[in-house]
C-alpha cells in the first residue's frame, strides 16, 4: 500500500535516496538548525529508509579534536542541538534510530587526503544503508572556502555527471553568494566549475518558511485576493525583517561579550546580510505574476522577473530612497545593550587583535530602510517599502498589504477618527500566520468604527507547530525541487539592484551613520522616509 | 464560565512564550483552538505597587467590556534599586462546549533607573495592526508624567487618565490644558491620537441634565439669566466639578473676571456675561463619596427667580428639584458605572471631543484666575 502511494505521487515530491553530506557538520548551523532538522524529518518519517547524514569539517571543540571516535562525538552534538533547538522533543527511539545514521569525518576542506577519508567512508556508508551513491553535499562553511571544497570534491570523483540517473549528486550552497556582484558571480563560476545550474540549490531558509510559501497559496489558490492585487487597490506594500539580537552576545551579569559574529558583521552589514537576499526573495514572491505551472523553472522565471523590473536607483535616488542606520546602546527586553561600536572594539580585544582601520570608527550599517518600485503595469506608482535592522524592539518578520483608502463618502466623509486603511498581514515569525485589519460597526446605537483584527494562526489553527524553514528546504534538494532555491540569475539580478546602493555608500566615506537606540525601530530618518510619502511605518 | 491561568514569572524575552505555553495549556483534547480576544493593546502605567494591585483587580472587568492586551506597568521610582520583572496570566472565557477564547495580561514591575526602561519593555510587547491605548493610572496629572509618559505614549492613540484625587487642582488644571493641546494629533497622514480624562466621561449625565435644565424650551430665560452657579463635591472630586464648571462655563460664553481660593475648602470666580454678573463657586464636602453632589443655579425662569437644585436623588438617579416654582421632580437615569466599566468603555471611544477641549482652555484661564 505504501509502495502504491509513494508511485502515486509526483516524482518532485519523493524525496529519493541518498547521503547527506555536511560540510561544516560540526559547525553553528549544523548543531542549531540542521541536524535538528534532519532528526525532526526522521520522526515525521518523511526520510527514506535508505539515507544517512555524513558530517564533515574539522571539530570545532577541544572534545572533537581530541576524540578517537569521532562518529560518538558528533552524535553527542546533535543530542545536544537537538535537546535545545529541535521543534520536537528528543524522543530516545526516535534519537537510537537517527544517531546510527549518523557520521563524522573529521578533516580540512583544503587537505586531499581528507576527501579521500571522505570517500571510503560516504562508500562504506552507502553499502551499509543501502544508498546509490547519491550524495546531497550541504556547503555550510564561509564563502570563501566554497571553491576550495568543490574543487576537491571534483578532483576526488564525487561528482556525479548532472544526467546521472540513480547516483545523483546534488549541492546544497548556503547564503552568502558572494559579497557583492564580481564575487557572487566568481562563487557561481567556481561551482558550476563542478555542479550544473540544476544541481545547484542556492539556500535562502526564508523561502522555505510556512507564511512566505503560503503567499502563493493565498494569491492563487483563493478568488478573492488576486483580482486587488495591484496597484488599482493596494496602497503600498511593507516588508519588515525585524531582529531583537544584535551581532554580539553579553552576559549581562559580568558585562562580558559571549559570542560574536562582528568577525562576519563588521563590513557586511544589513543590506548584504538580510536585504539583498531574504528580502529581495520575499518581495519576488508578493510581487511575482501568476506563473502558469508550479514547475520550479516556471515559478522562478516569474520571481527573477520581479527583479528585473525593481527600478535601478541612481545616487541621488538612493539619497532620496535608502536610508541606513546603526545601533547605539539601549534597552533590551528592559536590560541595557550596548551600541555596535563597542561591540567592535570588544570583539577586537578579547582576540587581542589591533582594531581594523576601517573598524575603529565602524559605518557597517545594522538597519537599512527603502522604498522601492517595480515598473511593470501590475505594480505602476505602488512603494515597496523595506526595513530590517538588529537590535529592534522585536523579533519578528512579515508582508503587509495595505490597501487603498475607501472614497471618502459615508463613513469616510469626515470621519470623527480617520478611517484605518483594509490591511493584510503575513506573518513569517514568530508565530507564523496572517491576518486581517477591517473596519467594523461597535455594537450599540450609534454608528461608530473600530478596526477588527481577523487572525490565522498556524500553530493554534493547524495543531501543531510548522516544519522549520531547512526541513521543507532539505527534503525539496532530496526530492530534486529547486522551486524554493534561488538560481543563479536571480543571485545576479539581486546584487545588481543593490550594487548602485553599496557603491554609493563607498563612495559617500560618511563619518558616522543615522543611530538609533537598541529598543527602538530605528534611526529618525527612516521615519521621514516613510513620512514625507503620508504613511507610517507599521506598529509589529 | 472565567478560569485564570496564576501569575507565572518569566523573562521579558520570554513573555510571548510564555504567553503561548498558557495558551495551549487551555485547549483541551478535541476542542477546537482558543480565541485570543483582543481589540486593542492597552497599557496601564502604575507609579507604585498599591495603584498596581488595585488597577490589577479592575482589569478582570475592564477587559470584560474591552478585551485587550494589557500590558500592566508599575513603576516605582522611590525604590533605588535597579531592578525590572515580568509575569503572565492568560484569563480563559469559555465560548460554548468546545470553544474557548482568552485575554492577555503582561505585569511589569520596574524600580529605580529600570522605570526609564519600560518603554523599551511595551516595544516588544505590542500587537501590530490594534489600536494602542495608554491609561496613566498614576494620581499626578499626565502633563506633570514627563519623559516617560511620551515614550509609552508613542504610538499610542489615546491616553486615558482620571483626575480625581490630583493632589494641586490649580496646577494641575492649568497644565492638563495645555498638555492636552500639545499632546494631540490628528493631522493628515499623522497617527491620530487623543486625550481622555474619566472624570469627564463621569460627567456625562450631569451635563445632560444641567443642559435640559437650562433648556430655553423648558426653562425660558433660565440660561442668560444665571447669578450663581454653586457646586458641591466630595474629596478628592474638585476637578469633576471644575469641569463641570468650565463646561458651563463654556457653553453660556462667560468671561473670567477674578477668581479666590479658599485651600481645601471653596474655590470662586467673578464672570462677565452679556446680561449680568455672575460667579461659579465649588465648595468641597469634610467627608461622602469622592464625587460631585450637588448643583445649584441661581436663575429666573419667565422673570421669575428660581433655583435649580440638581442631585443625586439615588445611586442611579439625578434629579432637578425647583425651589421658588410649584414643579414635580425631573430625573435622569444614572446608569452605575464602576471606574474599570468607565476605562472599558473609553476604550473603543476614540473620537475626540472638542466640547471637552473647549471646557478645558476655559478650565485653564480659570486657573489662571486663582494662581495670579
Amino acid at each position: 500500500m505504501a509502495l502504491d502511494l509513494a508511485l502515486a505521487a509526483p516524482k518532485t515530491y519523493l524525496p529519493q535516496p541518498c547521503s547527506l553530506v555536511i560540510f561544516g557538520g560540526d559547525g553553528d548551523l549544523a548543531w542549531r538548525k540542521l541536524l535538528p532538522a534532519v532528526y525532526n524529518l526522521n520522526v515525521d518519517g518523511v526520510l527514506p529508509s535508505h539515507f544517512a547524514v555524513v558530517c564533515f569539517g574539522l571539530p570545532s571543540t577541544e572534545a572533537g579534536r581530541n576524540t578517537a571516535n569521532p562518529d560518538e562525538y558528533i552524535r553527542e552534538r546533535a543530542r545536544d542541538g537537538i535537546m535545545r533547538f529541535s521543534r520536537q522533543p528528543l524522543d530516545e527511539d526516535h534519537w537510537q534510530d537517527f544517531a546510527r545514521m549518523l557520521f563524522f569525518v573529521p578533516g580540512s576542506f583544503g587537505d586531499s587526503r581528507a576527501y579521500m577519508q571522505l570517500k571510503t567512508k560516504l562508500d562504506s556508508v552507502d553499502q551499509q544503508f543501502g544508498i546509490p551513491s547519491s550524495r546531497v553535499f550541504y556547503l555550510s562553511i564561509p564563502p570563501q572556502l566554497v571553491q576550495m571544497s568543490v574543487a576537491n570534491l571534483g578532483k576526488n570523483g564525487m561528482v556525479n555527471k548532472a544526467d546521472e540517473p540513480v547516483a545523483f549528486t546534488r549541492v546544497i550552497v548556503e547564503k552568502p553568494i558572494g559579497t557583492d556582484l564580481d564575487s557572487a558571480r566568481a562563487v557561481i563560476r567556481n561551482v558550476a566549475a563542478a555542479f550544473d545550474e540544476h544541481q545547484t540549490y542556492r539556500i535562502d531558509h526564508y523561502l522555505g518558511k510556512e507564511t512566505v510559501q503560503n503567499l502563493l497559496v493565498l494569491r492563487f489558490a483563493n478568488s478573492i485576493f488576486e483580482p486587488l492585487w495591484n496597484s488599482k487597490y493596494i496602497d503600498h506594500v511593507q516588508i519588515t525583517v525585524a531582529e531583537d539580537e544584535g551581532v554580539s552576545q553579553w552576559d549581562l551579569e559580568t558585562n562580558q561579550m559571549i559570542a560574536s559574529r562582528i568577525g562576519y558583521y563588521e563590513g557586511v552589514g544589513a543590506m548584504r546580510d538580510m536585504l539583498q537576499n531574504h528580502m529581495l526573495q520575499v518581495l519576488c514572491i508578493a510581487a511575482m505574476e501568476p506563473p502558469h505551472s508550479l514547475l520550479p523553472n516556471v515559478v522562478r522565471d516569474a520571481k527573477v522577473n520581479v527583479l528585473h523590473c525593481l527600478r535601478p536607483m541612481t545616487a541621488r535616488d538612493v539619497k532620496e530612497n535608502v536610508v541606513r542606520g546603526q545601533y547605539i546602546e539601549g534597552s533590551e527586553y528592559g536590560v541595557r545593550v550596548p551600541g555596535y561600536r563597542h561591540e567592535v572594539r570588544e570583539f577586537y580585544r578579547m582576540r587581542n587583535e589591533p582594531l581594523p582601520p576601517h573598524s575603529v570608527n565602524s559605518t557597517t550599517e545594522t538597519f537599512v530602510a527603502m522604498r522601492v518600485f517595480i515598473d511593470n503595469w501590475r505594480w505602476s506608482g505602488v512603494p515597496f517599502y523595506l526595513r530590517t535592522g538588529k537590535r529592534l524592539p522585536k523579533r519578528a518578520s512579515e508582508v503587509a498589504i495595505q490597501f487603498k483608502d475607501v472614497p471618502q463618502v459615508l463613513f469616510n466623509a469626515k470621519p470623527e477618527i480617520p478611517l484605518e486603511p483594509t490591511v493584510l498581514t503575513l506573518r513569517v515569525q514568530p508565530e507564523e500566520g496572517l491576518s486581517m485589519r477591517i473596519v467594523s460597526k461597535l455594537p450599540g446605537p450609534k454608528v461608530r468604527l473600530y478596526p477588527v483584527q481577523m487572525e490565522f494562526n498556524y500553530a493554534s489553527g493547524f495543531g501543531r507547530t510548522s516544519p522549520e524553514a531547512y526541513e521543507r528546504l532539505i527534503l525539496d534538494v532530496m526530492a530534486e525541487d529547486a522551486t524554493n532555491f534561488m538560481r543563479a540569475d536571480a543571485v545576479e539580478a539581486a546584487w545588481k539592484f543593490v550594487m548602485p546602493m553599496l557603491d554609493h555608500w563607498k563612495q559617500e566615506r560618511v563619518l558616522n551613520l543615522p543611530e538609533y537606540q537598541c529598543g527602538t525601530w530605528g534611526p529618525i530618518e527612516a521615519n521621514n522616509l516613510i513620512e514625507k510619502d503620508g504613511r507610517q511605518w507599521r506598529t509589529l | 464560565m472565567t478560569h485564570f491561568h496564576e501569575l507565572v514569572q518569566a523573562p521579558l524575552k520570554l513573555v510571548q512564550r510564555e504567553l503561548r505555553n498558557q495558551l495551549a495549556q487551555l485547549q483541551g483534547e478535541g476542542e477546537g483552538p482558543v480565541q485570543r480576544l483582543r481589540m486593542s493593546n492597552l497599557i496601564i502605567y502604575c507609579n507604585n505597587d498599591e495603584v498596581g494591585a488595585r488597577i490589577h483587580q479592575q482589569i478582570p472587568e475592564v477587559v470584560a467590556v474591552h478585551p485587550a492586551r494589557v500590558l500592566l506597568l508599575v513603576g516605582d521610582t522611590t525604590i533605588p534599586e535597579d531592578h525590572i520583572t515580568a509575569s503572565v496570566q492568560v484569563e480563559a472565557h469559555s465560548l460554548g462546549r468546545h470553544h474557548q477564547a482568552c485575554t492577555e495580561l503582561v505585569l511589569i514591575k520596574a524600580t529605580g533607573p529600570a522605570v526609564d526602561r519600560l518603554p523599551f519593555a511595551v516595544r516588544s510587547l505590542l500587537i501590530g495592526d490594534l489600536p494602542t491605548n495608554l491609561w496613566w493610572a498614576a494620581p499626578i496629572p499626565p502633563a506633570m508624567g514627563g519623559v516617560l509618559l511620551y515614550e509609552l505614549a508613542e504610538t499610542a492613540q489615546q491616553i486615558i487618565y482620571d483626575s480625581i484625587g490630583w493632589m494641586e487642582p490649580a496646577r494641575g488644571m492649568a497644565a492638563t490644558a495645555s498638555w492636552l493641546a500639545n499632546i494631540e494629533r490628528g493631522a493628515p497622514g499623522e497617527r491620530w491620537r487623543v486625550a481622555s480624562d474619566l472624570n469627564w466621561r463621569r460627567l456625562k449625565y450631569w451635563r445632560r441634565i444641567v443642559s435640559e435644565a437650562l433648556s430655553p424650551a423648558s426653562a425660558p430665560g433660565a440660561a442668560e439669566s444665571v447669578s450663581e452657579l454653586y457646586l458641591e463635591h466630595g474629596p478628592h472630586a474638585v476637578i469633576q466639578a471644575w469641569e463641570l464648571a468650565s463646561w458651563v462655563v463654556r457653553r453660556l460664553g462667560w468671561e473670567v473676571q477674578g477668581g479666590k481660593l479658599q485651600e481645601g475648602v471653596e474655590m470662586g470666580w467673578r464672570f462677565a456675561t452679556e446680561h449680568n454678573p455672575t460667579r461659579v463657586r465649588i465648595h468641597r464636602r469634610e467627608s461622602g463619596p469622592p464625587e460631585l453632589c450637588k448643583v445649584r443655579i441661581s436663575c429666573h425662569i419667565n422673570e421669575q427667580p428660581v433655583v435649580m437644585n440638581l442631585q443625586a436623588e439615588s445611586e442611579t438617579r439625578l434629579s432637578i428639584i425647583l425651589e421658588g416654582m410649584e414643579s414635580q421632580a425631573r430625573t435622569v437615569t444614572l446608569p452605575p458605572l464602576s471606574a474599570a466599566d468607565l476605562v472599558g468603555r473609553q476604550l473603543s471611544d476614540r473620537a475626540r471631543d472638542p466640547v471637552f477641549l473647549e471646557s478645558m482652555a476655559v478650565a485653564q484661564v480659570m486657573a489662571q484666575g486663582l494662581l495670579g
